[in-house]
């Protein structure tokens, strides 16, 4: 059933002009920013706690990124980090975001490189996502910024800005995966199974202090099997390949951010990663299509889509005692099941678990 | 105040609108960012060099040990362990083990787990490469930052790895030496 276009057709092509001069909805970067407050603040907890304590870099082992540059006093530390701290918030909260999340960048990106010690390649992903969001205009909605806009009789619903930021993060974040998955397979110890089996042999009591016990040995017993990791390692480098590869295509784009919520969990659960699980699967936001409200629903009581609806996937339209019916961006039109599949197929709580059924009983 | 508004659209950009008497402020959809032709150079110099330094980053990332920005997370299962001694100016070879004059200890100099408890054998952090130059480095600064300590002339550590289980691989690491025992 065909009825007409919601919106303005959705152009799923962008030239490389287009990347730098055409305005896209920039929701997804205000997701992501305020997300990533609190994934700056879990990273920097364990900084705040030593410089809390009086304890800073220079008064253990550190080891200089560049050695000609004189060693930074350990009080720039204390600035750095308590300074990326406060920022975060206000970048989270959309309070005097450019600069807010300026300072955030800087913030870490300071703290980081003080010593080599301080590298983790999650730390620097975190450095990508909020690099991002410092170039992004990422602060016009969902913010404080928004609100006092919207105070001064200004306009602070048009969410629409250069997008650029957005595409360059999407190259980045996509770079980690393929490098991360390249790496591996051209590793014979890797691609054969036998640095994921000697971890997993190695590390089995982290899987004993994260499952309940009913749970715990039966899943030890599976991960220290070694024939496991010799089909498990190429199925992780296969995951990571396809998601890096796959997020760039609209065919293959929800199944990727699929299998990547899918990969990010395991990991969660099998490493020490810090925020990275957290912050990967917010920054999947960025690969949502940059326009908003282009999908039609017709629904009785609106509050729980709203009230779901982040990335404002929706143009909510309220009819009492009507039935949910949803015009979809090509113009189909959905109705009873199929409506609801489609709806929280497309809400970020309710995505992971939604999506692999919707395409399994359409 | 035009300019403003315009400005308000984006970083390094701004949207332009068809005069539509009468409109809410809202771009055209069709409204394109528009910029003086420096700044439009400038953005898409900066957008190019970003990932051309990340590409950069990458493949430097496997000749690095560290791979800094390479993004090759748990790329070993590799262990190590080493035996740390003091090598003092008579030629005594004391582990650190031992009392340290100035009351100094190879835990709480470093202070990163990493590193600690040398002693017994654990999981190489990042890579045995990568795991060995970090205690190269540690201690060169731990030889550095022990002034109390005036008869050590420098650290030296056998470091004894295993790369992905096969091994085992010794090597000897030597800090610089030491004024402060001459």
């Amino acid at each position: 059933m065909k009825a007409p276009t919601p919106t303005a057709a959705v152009d799923a092509h962008w030239t490389f002009d287009d990347v730098f001069d055409r305005p896209a909805s920039i929701r997804s970067m205000a997701i992501l920013r305020i997300a990533l407050g609190p994934a700056v603040l879990a990273h920097l907890a364990p900084f705040l706690v030593d410089t809390a304590r009086g304890i800073t870099y220079d008064e253990h082992f550190s080891m200089p990124w560049w050695g000609f540059l004189p060693e930074v006093p350990g009080w720039v530390q204390v600035v750095l980090v308590w300074g990326a701290a406060v920022s975060a918030v206000a970048m989270s909260l959309g309070w005097r975001t450019r600069v807010t999340s300026a300072l955030t960048f800087v913030g870490i990106a300071g703290n980081l490189f003080l010593s080599q010690t301080h590298f983790r390649h999650n730390r620097a992903f975190l450095l990508f996502l909020v690099g991002g969001v410092v170039l992004s205009n990422a602060g016009r909605v969902l913010s404080l910024d928004a609100l006092r806009r919207r105070r001064a009789g200004l306009d602070a619903t048009d969410d629409q800005a250069t997008v650029w930021p957005m595409w360059t993060l999407r190259a980045l974040v996509s770079s980690v995966y393929l490098a991360s998955g390249f790496s591996k397979l051209i590793d014979p110890d890797w691609a054969s199974g036998l640095v994921l089996w000697d971890r997993a042999v190695r590390f089995q009591d982290l899987v004993r202090d994260r499952l309940p016990s009913f749970l715990a040995e039966p899943v030890i017993d599976v991960v220290t099997t070694r024939w496991v990791h010799a089909v498990s390692s190429p199925v992780a480098v296969a995951m990571e390949l396809f998601i890096g590869v796959g997020l760039w295509f609209g065919r293959t784009r929800l199944t990727a951010v699929w299998v990547a919520i899918l990969f990010h969990l395991s990991i969660e659960l099998s490493a020490s990663v810090e925020v990275f699980s957290f912050a990967a699967i917010v920054a999947l936001v960025i690969w949502a299509t940059p326009s908003t409200r282009d999908r039609i629903v017709t629904v009785d009581d609106p509050r729980w889509i709203r009230r779901l609806d982040w990335l404002a996937r929706f143009d909510v339209r309220v009819a009492p005692g009507a039935d949910l019916a949803v015009v979809d961006r090509d113009g189909s039109v959905h109705t009873g099941r199929s409506a609801r599949w489609l709806v929280a197929s497309r809400l970020p709580l309710t995505f992971f678990f939604v999506a692999p059924l919707r395409r399994w009983w359409r | 105040m035009a300019h403003r508004r315009l400005s308000s659209y984006g970083t390094l950009g701004a949207v332009t609108r068809p005069a539509t008497p009468g409109s809410s402020g809202l771009p055209a959809p069709s409204g394109r960012i528009q910029r003086p032709a420096w700044r439009a150079r400038a953005v898409r110099a900066l957008a190019v060099g970003i990932l051309v330094g990340q590409a950069a980053l990458l493949i430097r990332g496997y000749w690095d040990p560290h791979a800094h920005f390479g993004f090759q997370p748990f790329p070993e299962s590799s262990t190590w362990r080493a035996d740390i001694v003091r090598v003092t100016a008579d030629g005594r070879r004391i582990s650190i083990d031992e009392p340290w004059p100035g009351g100094y200890d190879w835990d709480r100099l470093v202070r990163w787990r990493v590193l600690q408890h040398p002693e017994r054998r654990k999981h190489a952090y990042s890579s045995l490469d990568a795991t060995v130059d970090f205690l190269d480095e540690a201690l060169d600064w731990v030889a550095e930052h022990t002034p109390a300590d005036t008869e050590t002339v420098r650290l030296e550590a056998r470091v004894e790895g295993r790369r992905n289980t096969r091994g085992p691989v010794l090597i000897v690491l030597r800090s610089d030496d030491r004024d402060e025992a001459r």
